[in-house]
């Protein structure tokens, strides 16, 4: 079986979420299968600069093959066009030109995915939100798998989407919350689904003690790992430490991993370690007393996973319908929503050692029952395998509805696709995976 | 008050966790309290304890009364939202005419585009009234936060000159206890200074006929043991004899040490009592000082001019 996985970037140096999603399943996959990675030059999502050599390469014994991006995105189109399609009423043709200013538009990608259409098995496409996503799944949607790392943001409502939600073969979705999002914007639930997320290389051990003596930290502290922006709730948690170290006693410190773009309040409790290697990442999380995700948008957090892996409780921003979520149905973590609730529960977390402990312990069950690696693989091929299933019996492929006419794409009908957002059902999902 | 959290080793629940954190949090907020127990809150207890003159206890109520149409508020009401959108400019209200119209119209558009182009005219118009109808619903959004703020302000208010009046009331029982103490302490040194046998109060026991008990020499003593503490004169004397009367047992019975068989205790008695009995220092506080066997420290007298306000 020949499979090829799609996506916006790939590499060993690109840690966005998705992508490193994308390449854990490629490796992965590769292990039982053939597998192409088809991806562009781009390695910097800003721009889509091409950065990296077209043609083919290989990675962690991965075949890649590159494909240039045909124009830069330029920021100030990409915004203006944005503001219009989330905010007002507009036209199939504008959400079309705002696909084409986010990017990475390499026509060469989507050409290479229609030419050779036939010679792979499956597509696994990665990020709905993404040119690559739209027209490759629009150039083979009979083997196409959305894998659609959806968050909650105005490009779910879009008009253009609809279509791909309910013309993908298959959709592979990252929580029970995103597939509930989804569902209810497209209606696509007669589409073959399986929530499935995605495993992570953690250690078999890790050794806290020289992850201590490496960053000279003695005290006990709770760790943030990815990037430090505001719009993935830094600078709340930021406000909501500060406050509590004022009001706490005690020495418990905030330790942040990864590369900021905010600044970061001078504080002797606080501590910024910049980006550090794997290895420190994880013995960084197994020193800790739990692992803080204050991000608003997820559609899974993997540190948050990693963090389950070793037996550590998290700390989750609560108005993020799929971290909380994930914490009702594991049972391994806590959530605030207001700062008295980030108060509580850290306090809760720092003082009671068997509450804490035995988060850990269910958050690694939880883990192991659900994302360690030969429980998503096995859901990855059986769903291969219904598929081919499908086919074999002539049932289950459906056409993919064609854009409307050329007078229809400019009808200024479609709503913005914030508003669309605001009016879908939200809250986490406390089914399914909940353990009895 | 909810209960700990008990954990068993493999029974966490997430949900209840959150659910008692939450109900902890309500309860340290004290957002528990009924809209009726606020205002009883807010209204009486401010008539009761705040300046009226500075602080309005009906603010709450005045500022609901501003805020009601036709209230005290100078602000006109806004005008009506509109809904803005291409069905506006192209569509009509002339039934099946007007459908016919609003299709021809979207014909046509193509060729109006030639001359002018309406669908920046619509966006930017849509836009216009999403961005009224948002700042109409931040608007009411801030007004109930004013409102809640307001209200939470009047009733912490309230808490705060309760607990204002409170402590008054301790700081002068306590002061006034303070003032008593000292006086008693004065009073005690000036016992301890005379040798059974030696001084003046031996004198006084020596010519009871003359001097009765708690006379001129225990007077002296005490006026010392309390400087500028006024002799009251007869009246004093009585109400001293009086006491002791009540402490000995049946009018007429004799009170031991005092009287010819007191001897230098019963004038020391008077000295204290002279020193206690000084105006400031309550008028029954003499009955429970420490020379009857009483454990010293033990006395306690209501403060003066506030009967009944100590917290004993």
């Amino acid at each position: 079986m020949k499979l090829a996985v799609v996506v916006q970037r790939y590499g060993l140096d690109i840690n966005g979420g998705a992508e490193l999603h994308a390449r854990y399943v490629a490796e992965q996959l590769a292990r039982r299968a053939e597998v192409d990675v088809l991806t562009t030059c781009a390695r910097d999502y800003i721009t889509w600069r091409n950065e990296l050599p077209a043609g083919e390469s290989e990675v962690n014994g991965v075949r890649v093959r590159r494909f240039p991006v045909r124009r830069e995105r330029v920021p100030e189109r990409f915004g203006r066009r944005s503001h219009h399609v989330f905010g007002s009423v507009h036209s199939i043709a504008d959400e079309l030109a705002w696909l084409a200013s986010e990017g990475p538009a390499s026509t060469a990608l989507i050409d290479c995915i229609r030419r050779n259409e036939a010679g792979y098995a499956f597509f696994i496409f990665f990020s709905f939100r993404y040119y690559h996503a739209y027209h490759g799944i629009r150039a083979a949607a009979s083997r196409a798998l959305l894998v659609p790392t959806a968050e909650r943001d105005g490009a779910v409502g879009l008009s253009i989407f609809g279509p791909i939600f309910r013309g993908a073969r298959a959709l592979m979705y990252n929580s029970f919350e995103e597939r509930a999002m989804i569902q209810a914007v497209s209606g696509n639930d007669a589409a073959p689904h399986v929530v499935v997320g995605v495993g992570s290389e953690v250690p078999a051990s890790t050794n806290p003690d020289r992850f201590r003596r490496k960053y000279g930290i003695t005290t006990p502290f709770v760790v943030y790992v990815g990037r430090i922006d505001e719009n993935k709730g830094c600078k709340e948690l930021f406000s909501h430490f500060e406050r509590y170290a004022r009001a706490v006693r005690g020495d418990l410190s905030l330790v942040l991993m990864g590369n900021t773009i905010l600044p970061i309040p001078d504080h002797p409790r606080i501590r910024h370690l910049g980006f550090v290697a794997d290895e420190d990442k994880f013995d960084g999380i197994a020193a800790s007393e739990a692992l803080v995700m204050p991000s608003y948008f997820e559609s899974l957090s993997m540190v948050a996973l990693e963090a389950w892996a070793l037996g550590k409780p998290v700390l989750a921003n609560g108005r993020c319908d799929v971290l909380q979520g994930q914490c009702l149905r594991s049972n391994a973590g806590l959530f605030y929503e207001s700062y008295e609730e980030f108060l509580e529960t850290l306090a809760l977390i720092q003082s009671n050692r068997r509450l804490a402990s035995a988060m850990g312990r269910n958050g690694r069950d939880y883990f192991q029952r659900h994302y360690a690696w030969p429980v998503v693989v096995r859901k990855y091929l059986d769903m291969f395998d219904r598929l081919r299933a499908d086919d074999e019996r002539g049932a289950g492929r459906v056409p993919i509805e064609p854009l409307p006419g050329w007078f229809a794409r400019r009808r200024a009908e479609c709503r913005a696709g914030d508003i669309v957002v605001r009016e879908l059902p939200s809250g986490p999902s406390r089914r399914a995976e909940r353990r009895r | 008050m909810p209960p700990e959290f008990s954990v068993r080793s493999d029974s966490v629940d997430v949900e209840q966790i959150m659910q008692q954190i939450r109900a902890r949090i309500r309860e340290k907020r004290g957002v528990d309290y009924t809209e009726e127990e606020l205002r009883q809150l807010a209204a009486v207890k401010l008539e009761k304890f705040l300046d009226p003159t500075r602080v309005r206890s009906d603010l709450v109520q005045h500022y609901q009364k501003a805020r009601q149409p036709g209230g005290a508020s100078t602000l006109e009401p806004p005008p009506e939202n509109y809904a803005f959108d291409d069905h506006l400019v192209y569509g009509s209200a002339r039934g099946a005419s007007g459908r016919l119209i609003t299709s021809l119209r979207r014909l046509l558009n193509p060729v109006l585009k030639l001359f002018i182009n309406p669908n920046p005219i619509i966006q930017v118009l849509h836009r216009q009234s999403a961005i009224n109808a948002y700042n109409r619903e931040q608007f009411d959004r801030i007004a109930d936060l004013n409102y809640e703020v307001m209200h939470n302000l009047v009733l912490e208010l309230t808490r705060l000159s309760l607990e204002v009046k409170n402590l008054k009331m301790r700081v002068e029982s306590v002061s006034g206890r303070l003032d008593f103490s000292d006086r008693r302490a004065r009073a005690l040194e000036s016992v301890v200074q005379y040798k059974p046998g030696s001084g003046p109060a031996a004198e006084l026991a020596a010519a009871p006929t003359q001097a009765p008990a708690g006379g001129q020499g225990a007077r002296r003593e005490a006026e010392t043991a309390a400087p500028g503490a006024p002799i009251k004169g007869e009246a004093q004397r009585a109400r001293r004899r009086r006491r002791r009367h009540g402490r000995g047992g049946a009018p007429g019975q004799q009170v031991p040490g005092s009287g010819a068989g007191g001897g230098a205790a019963g004038a020391a008695r008077e000295a204290a009592d002279g020193g206690a009995a000084a105006p400031g220092a309550g008028g029954g506080a003499g009955d429970s000082l420490p020379f009857d066997g009483a454990e010293p420290g033990r006395a306690e007298a209501p403060s003066p001019g506030t009967p009944g306000l100590t917290d004993q």
